[in-house]
């Protein structure tokens, strides 16, 4: 069974739409504890504030749906086209010594993905209310990608940018 | 403003403790943590009715990192100390988690020997093919030719164990391959193999970004078993013997007699046990 089909009202769109959202925000969390622990504050206070805005779109969306009843999704049965939800990040895709930009990078891929999660559902369903929910959704992610592309603008990182580790961890003693 | 009675159900970060994990960045074992927090949370077990017990090396560090009770062992001593504890309380889901090196060396022996026991615990063994914590030497599950340490500089020309065909042989009633990089089907494996009623191994491909960063491109490798669960050991073997090492999913199930000695009873006093080990 396709996502499409799998999300055949809105209340199920409503719950894959949470989720989505807060799993990107835990990721988020994670990715901005790893980066805590391995002493780069810079990058883990980026992934910090995306774990925050992502709160807040789920939040959105759970104010949305509080007079609903939503059905209640195990984790697998999503069905994502994806190993994981469409806005979250790979954990595979970090390192330690990743810089703002590189983090930036990475959350515009998550941006990507969510928008075109949403564009698709806008298009594809046959349910009038979710099309138009979907639509607006796909819309707010564009204009995260916006806030995300000026956001790299001002940055002074850059993703070319090479850092070198004169003791790196693979380094034999 | 009206109120529920009702239990607000626990989330996987629920399942999580405040401590932050000291793995790698982009580690394969982040995603067992999360595979394991999600299924208890669709188990819905309460956190003081489950255990971890782990053993050494950098995965095994994951009990730190649930708030369930933990017991952070002895190198290669995860599964007897779980026994231990199963035996004592049989009321509590055991979880067992360590490494390759951990697991099929330090303690090899007691793996062949839990999968024939048969008690009823879970356990996952994070597989990177890799000892990280000591900076990278090869493993039971290191391929021969892995030259990547200067202890072995042309590869350890020892053939690798294979997990899963190992648990088979010695017995283990539910078997299960698992990659890190999908954790939401990790976390259905994981179901399954707590409500299994017996010994349930299962065996994550875990890829260490550190010393074998080549495993990042195992993503792109793994496929599910075509064939279903079998409950026939024979299917099973050929099954493993047949696969090219990256088919994943439940491969074998049965139900066999579960070992569970005594026990005793959750609101047993401490004096009870001191009694026991009186001299």
């Amino acid at each position: 069974m396709s996502i499409i089909e799998k999300i055949a009202d809105l209340d199920t769109f409503l719950a894959y739409s949470i989720a989505l959202e807060e799993e990107a925000a835990e990721r988020h969390d994670e990715l901005a504890d790893m980066l805590d622990v391995h002493n780069n504050p810079d990058v883990a206070a980026t992934f910090r504030k995306l774990a925050h805005y992502s709160r807040l779109h789920a939040q959105e969306i759970r104010d949305l749906a509080q007079d609903r009843k939503l059905p209640v999704i195990a984790p697998w049965d999503f069905g994502w086209e994806s190993a994981e939800g469409p806005e979250t990040g790979d954990i595979g895709d970090v390192s330690y010594l990743m810089n703002t930009a590189h983090a930036l990078q990475l959350a515009m891929g998550n941006e990507q993905r969510a928008h075109d999660f949403y564009a698709r559902i806008s298009r594809e369903s046959r349910v009038p209310e979710i099309t138009v929910m979907a639509a607006e959704f796909a819309a707010e992610e564009k204009e995260h990608l916006d806030l995300l592309q000026a956001w790299i603008n001002k940055t002074s990182a850059s993703i070319d940018e090479a850092v070198f580790d004169p003791d790196p961890p693979h380094m034999p003693e | 403003m009206k109120q529920s009675n009702a239990p607000v159900p626990l989330k996987p970060k629920d399942y999580k403790s405040a401590i932050k994990p000291i793995w790698c960045p982009g580690c394969g074992d982040f995603a067992v943590l999360n595979a394991i927090t999600k299924a208890l949370a669709w188990l819905q077990l309460p956190l003081e009715n489950v255990a971890l017990i782990s053993g050494i090396g950098c995965s095994s560090r994951i009990a730190a990192y649930t708030g369930v009770y933990g017991f952070h062992g002895v190198h290669g001593r995860a599964l007897p100390l779980a026994a231990g504890l199963k035996a004592a309380r049989e009321d509590l889901t055991v979880l067992v988690a360590g490494g390759d090196g951990d697991g099929l060396s330090i303690g090899g022996n007691h793996f062949i020997h839990a999968c024939r026991r048969n008690m009823n615990m879970t356990y996952i063994i994070m597989d990177n093919e890799v000892y990280g914590m000591t900076k990278g030497q090869a493993s039971p599950t290191t391929a021969p030719d892995w030259a990547g340490s200067k202890l072995t500089p042309g590869g350890t020309m020892i053939r690798s164990f294979k997990p899963a065909a190992l648990a088979l042989a010695s017995g283990a009633s539910f078997i299960a391959k698992a990659f890190t990089g999908d954790p939401n089907e990790l976390a259905r494996i994981l179901v399954a193999a707590i409500e299994h009623k017996g010994f349930s191994f299962v065996h994550a491909l875990s890829p260490c970004p550190t010393f074998r960063p080549e495993q990042m491109d195992w993503k792109h490798h793994v496929h599910a078993f075509e064939a279903e669960t079998t409950s026939d050991p024979v299917l099973a073997i050929q099954r493993l013997q047949a696969d090219d090492g990256m088919g994943m999913g439940i491969v074998y199930q049965k139900d066999l007699p579960v070992f569970q000695p005594g026990g005793t009873s959750p609101g047993t006093e401490v004096a009870f046990f001191e009694n026991e080990f009186a001299l």
